[in-house]
């Protein structure tokens, strides 16, 4: 009976984030390091993202992915089935 | 008569001696006590002094023009501004859409001595959706300041 505005609004599909580019710089220095002690940098799935995605973005190489696998193996029962929100640990990247 | 005085003259010597002797201790305590219960001098702690949202940073990392309303395709900084100093903390950007979306997140280690300024930003290649926009600063996980935007 033309009353479909509200049920439109809630079945509108999210906008997809998972191209977003970010970053950040500060004038203060990096802390000294300390990788013993260092916490380990982590990462909040977004909706889209895969682990070679991911991995891609933190070490610039999609292959790299079974690296952030087995960091988070406690969280990641398939490495194909990753849900947004979920906190994942980035290890280090491998010096050359 | 002479031995009785000497008595009561000698009790009073003995008395008076004995309380100068335990005012002196007592005293001695008391300052020890004092000095070392003093703290020691604070280091200068670090805060955010202020979170600023433009569309562009200079190099020290500030905004150029303060706006709350960007068009799809700006990219959208925040700027943090810390004082203090601290070997090491974290600050952290979090950015959500409308009922809480989650956009990004991103972290940045700083060991600020002094006034600083740590910049984020977010842009996205096909546009920013129109909107109400959120981003949550965090220092070492506490969520410290939070600035609303909008994207039409």
């Amino acid at each position: 009976m033309g009353f479909s505005g509200d049920s439109d609004d809630k079945q509108k599909p999210k906008p997809d984030f998972s191209n977003v580019e970010s970053g950040s710089s500060s004038t203060a220095p990096a802390p000294a390091k300390a990788p013993s002690t260092a916490q380990p940098k982590t990462y909040v799935v977004k909706q889209g993202d895969n682990l070679s995605k991911i991995a891609k973005q933190e070490y610039g190489n999609a292959n790299e992915w079974r690296r952030i696998y087995d960091a988070n193996r406690d969280l990641i029962k398939n490495p194909d089935l990753i849900h947004p929100g979920q906190t994942l640990k980035i290890p280090p990247a491998e010096k050359a | 008569m002479i031995n009785r005085n000497f008595q009561r003259w000698f009790v009073t010597v003995l008395g008076l001696s004995v309380a100068l002797g335990l005012a002196a201790c007592s005293k001695k305590a008391a300052d020890t006590t004092t000095t070392s219960a003093q703290p020691p001098a604070p280091a200068a702690a670090l805060t955010v002094t202020g979170v600023e949202l433009g569309r562009a940073v200079g190099g020290d990392k500030r905004v150029t023009e303060t706006v709350t309303t960007f068009a799809p395709n700006d990219v959208v900084y925040v700027s943090v501004h810390t004082a203090g100093s601290a070997p090491s903390a974290m600050l952290k950007s979090r950015w959500t859409y409308q009922d809480g979306q989650l956009i990004d997140e991103t972290e940045q280690a700083i060991a600020p001595n002094g006034d600083e300024a740590t910049e984020f930003h977010i842009s996205k290649p096909d546009g920013l959706p129109p909107g109400n926009y959120k981003v949550e600063i965090f220092l070492d996980g506490v969520s410290v300041q939070s600035k609303d935007f909008e994207v039409k």
